[in-house]
């Protein structure tokens, strides 16, 4: 699984890392701006997560 | 009826206008009703009140609209005619501008003058800095304040919990004299929640006035003699090789405070009271504490405390499929965004563990609250504590008072509740 990241759509609502704090990374300002190009399996659940719950739909996921 | 005299906003064609005087729905319920009638017919519309305006219902045109910040602009000097976004005394990120020549800096810049003074917010606020440097103070404020009427079982919880805490909270960070934080929460607080209507509403007005001046005082003493407080650094603070002019550094202040102090207590209060109405969510919360997380944003969706905001259109755009033009006036309201059925099912009802939960409480777009964070943690510190130590009260009905207002922020100015008295933590 990819979690691609648009980091031109974030604004720093941080809700992908209220839903996958072991998945995403923030900057120092809160924002998004690292894809995660291999999303180990048992962590698949919080990048779902993560991604739905993204208001600026910045977050999409390529499963494979 | 609008506080300004603008005369210029001409009626578009091929639109469908309506009858929209935002100041004439008193109460929430009676606010909500209003833009769920509006959103069902005609999410993108015109209206010749509140000075001439579109007026956006929408989600998804809410949204594409505060997304679209190269059109549809926040500052005060972008219009080419008089009126708000082109008078430099109205507030022109207000639905309704209200009359000040208070800056809120950086919310009423567009980029590229909005991203340094934004940057300083972001810096500040991020998750991580609310995780390690604010939420201990967040924890012993609340504690404090519950302390101080937990033996006596009963209380104000807006007085006393959700406008005192965001009080302290920000006024000790801020750095600013501890006898003066309770006057500036309550001119915030009471100049939304009691004005118009109150006998005394100029009186909470010039409360108002008087936190804008000392703000101003401080700033100017600061930049004389930098001490070691966060209004130091913001009235000292460098912007491009450059100190930050003083009215940019007096809007910085305005902006943390104003943002900060009234707005995490217009959700918290509501969540109170929906839990005293609704006791099987109480129950649920009490039974599965793990909810908590999911329980706020759904009380954000619900209830969220800044209701509208405006823009001013500074080249032709379209949204919704109507064509706005230069120099139009925008209203967009959060408020129907978050109880919009295509984008939440069941929108009207508290649904505990609603998920997903995208909803725009906090704005959407570059002008997202930079205080989310810090908001979400005070609501969640108070939630918490109220539920562990305070778990049986009930609110007293008859006492409870409304914002008269709820155009801008909507909320309740007064709700006193009681419960079984039990033991200070400090």
């Amino acid at each position: 699984m990819k979690a691609i990241v648009h980091a031109e759509r974030c604004q720093g609502h941080a809700r992908c890392l209220a839903e996958g704090p072991d998945v995403y990374i923030l900057d120092d300002l809160g924002y998004n701006s690292t894809s995660i190009e291999n999303v180990p399996p048992h962590l698949h659940e919080q990048a779902r997560r993560g991604a739905l719950s993204c208001p600026e739909l910045a977050i999409t996921i390529i499963e494979e | 009826m609008s506080v300004f005299d603008s005369g210029e906003n001409a009626r578009p064609e091929g639109v469908p206008v309506i009858d929209f005087d935002l100041a004439s729905y008193k109460g929430i319920a009676a606010s909500n009703e209003a833009w769920a009638k509006l959103r069902s017919t005609t999410p993108v519309a015109w209206t010749d009140d509140n000075g001439g305006a579109w007026i956006i219902s929408s989600y998804e045109a809410v949204s594409d609209g505060l997304r679209n910040w190269q059109a549809l602009r926040s500052g005060r000097d972008v219009r080419t005619i008089p009126g708000p976004g082109g008078s430099p005394d109205l507030l022109p990120i207000n639905a309704v501008p209200v009359k000040t020549t208070a800056r809120m800096i950086p919310e009423e810049l567009d980029p590229p003058l909005w991203h340094p003074y934004r940057k300083v917010f972001n810096e500040l606020l991020s998750p991580r800095k609310v995780e390690q440097s604010l939420y201990p103070r967040i924890r012993y404020w609340v504690t404090k304040f519950l302390d101080d009427v937990i033996e006596t079982g009963e209380c104000d919880i807006v007085d006393t919990l959700t406008s005192g805490v965001p009080g302290a909270v920000i006024l000790e960070w801020l750095g600013f004299p501890k006898q003066e934080w309770h006057r500036f929460s309550a001119a915030f607080h009471n100049s939304s929640a009691y004005v118009p209507g109150a006998p005394n509403g100029q009186h909470y007005l010039d409360e108002l006035e008087w936190a804008f001046e000392r703000i101003k005082e401080e700033v100017a003493n600061l930049r004389e003699k930098p001490n070691d407080t966060l209004t130091s650094e913001l009235s000292n603070k460098e912007v491009d090789g450059e100190r930050t002019p003083y009215e940019y550094a007096t809007g910085m202040v305005n902006m943390l405070m104003s943002g900060g102090v009234d707005t995490t207590t217009s959700v918290a209060s509501s969540a109170f009271v929906h839990l005293h109405r609704h006791p099987e969510d109480r129950q649920r919360l009490l039974d599965q504490p793990e909810l908590i997380d999911s329980a706020i944003e759904e009380f954000l969706r619900l209830y969220p405390p800044a209701r509208t905001h405006g823009r001013t259109v500074v080249e032709d755009t379209e949204l919704g499929g109507f064509l706005l033009r230069k120099d139009d006036r925008v209203i967009l309201s959060e408020v129907s965004a978050c109880h919009d059925e295509t984008a939440f099912p069941d929108a009207d009802k508290f649904v505990i563990d609603r998920f997903p939960n995208r909803h725009v409480a906090f704005g959407i777009g570059p002008h997202r609250c930079p205080g989310s964070h810090v908001a979400r943690a005070m609501f969640k510190e108070m939630l918490t504590q109220v539920l562990e130590r305070i778990p049986d009260y009930s609110v007293i009905e008859d006492g409870l008072e409304e914002y008269p207002n709820c155009t801008a922020l909507g909320g309740w100015s007064t709700a006193p509740i009681r419960f079984t008295p039990g033991k200070r933590r400090l």
